[in-house]
């Protein structure tokens, strides 16, 4: 591992059964995530992806990758624009820095060129 | 008009506690990774994960920052039952602008959380839509059966008023 390394990108269409399958898996219950009606009220068109999920979705990305030895210590994550049921996001990232047995990775997801979040991770490696 | 009252400012500081009632368990971290469509045997297979030096199977890093064994009450207006300030903003929708997480050690399926929020800030600030809105930041620290931090979460909520 070295700066510059990429990550195997990852493309997901992110559809209402995923949305409701991780609100469930995580007791979030809020119909932001899964109900039309109620999201058409607060002004949006589509059930709105949590933020958390990109999150979930980065340390997926990274422990695929880093390996069994690896655990994420840090993540530090920014949403920029909100997604929906329906889109398709594009996952991508690189090793901006290794610090003996600390790897640091630069990730983003992508809605074709719009950015919808960023991430700083760190990965111990054991 | 100002959304950043002093009643709101009173509330900077305050905290809430949750505690599990029960361990993590092998299902819910099961059903986390089958929810993102994570086949990473870390979180599903003993023998792998033993290897690889943990004592079982762990769970994937953010699952302790998600809602799911703390949330005892009952659904609000919105169907939400996890930790919520319930600031009185009236008319305002809520927007995540980011998270930054700390882990201190994977967490076990026989590990028993309890985490205490605490409202650290609350910032008025200008809106690209016109007007204001608010950024409410919070930190959770969670801890094991022991009392041992194992994660630190801080979140910054956008709060945004409704026309």
């Amino acid at each position: 591992m070295k700066p510059g390394d990429k990550l195997p990108p990852l493309e997901q269409t992110f559809t209402t059964v995923d949305l409701f399958a991780y609100g469930a898996a995580t007791w979030d219950w809020h119909r932001m995530h899964y109900d039309a009606e109620l999201v058409r009220s607060k002004g949006f068109a589509a059930p709105v992806i949590d933020g958390q999920m990109y999150g979930a979705l980065f340390a997926r990305i990274s422990m695929q990758w880093a390996g069994p030895r690896a655990f994420v210590t840090r993540m530090s994550l920014r949403m920029k624009s909100m997604a929906f049921a329906g889109d398709t996001l594009r996952a991508e990232g690189s090793v901006s820095e290794v610090n003996g047995s600390v790897v640091v990775l630069q990730q983003r997801l992508m809605n074709g060129e719009r950015v919808i979040a960023e991430c700083t991770s760190s990965l111990s490696l054991r | 008009m100002a959304l950043l009252t002093e009643e709101l400012k009173s509330w900077i500081g305050r905290e809430a506690r949750y505690q599990a009632r029960e361990e993590l368990g092998r299902a819910s971290i099961r059903y986390f990774a089958l929810a993102l469509g994570d086949d990473n045997p870390l979180y599903l297979d003993d023998a792998y994960a033993q290897k690889a030096g943990h004592r079982s199977v762990i769970a994937p890093p953010t699952l302790i920052c998600e809602t799911c064994q703390y949330a005892h009450q009952a659904p609000n207006a919105d169907g939400y039952i996890g930790h919520e300030w319930r600031l009185p903003v009236p008319n305002a929708r809520l927007i995540r602008a980011g998270n930054d997480y700390e882990f201190m050690r994977p967490l076990v399926p026989s590990d028993r959380i309890s985490v205490t929020w605490t409202l650290e800030n609350i910032v008025e600030k200008a809106s690209s839509r016109g007007g204001t809105q608010l950024f409410v930041s919070s930190v959770a620290r969670y801890r094991d059966a022991n009392g041992e931090l194992v994660a630190v979460n801080r979140e910054t909520i956008v709060y945004q008023p409704l026309s």
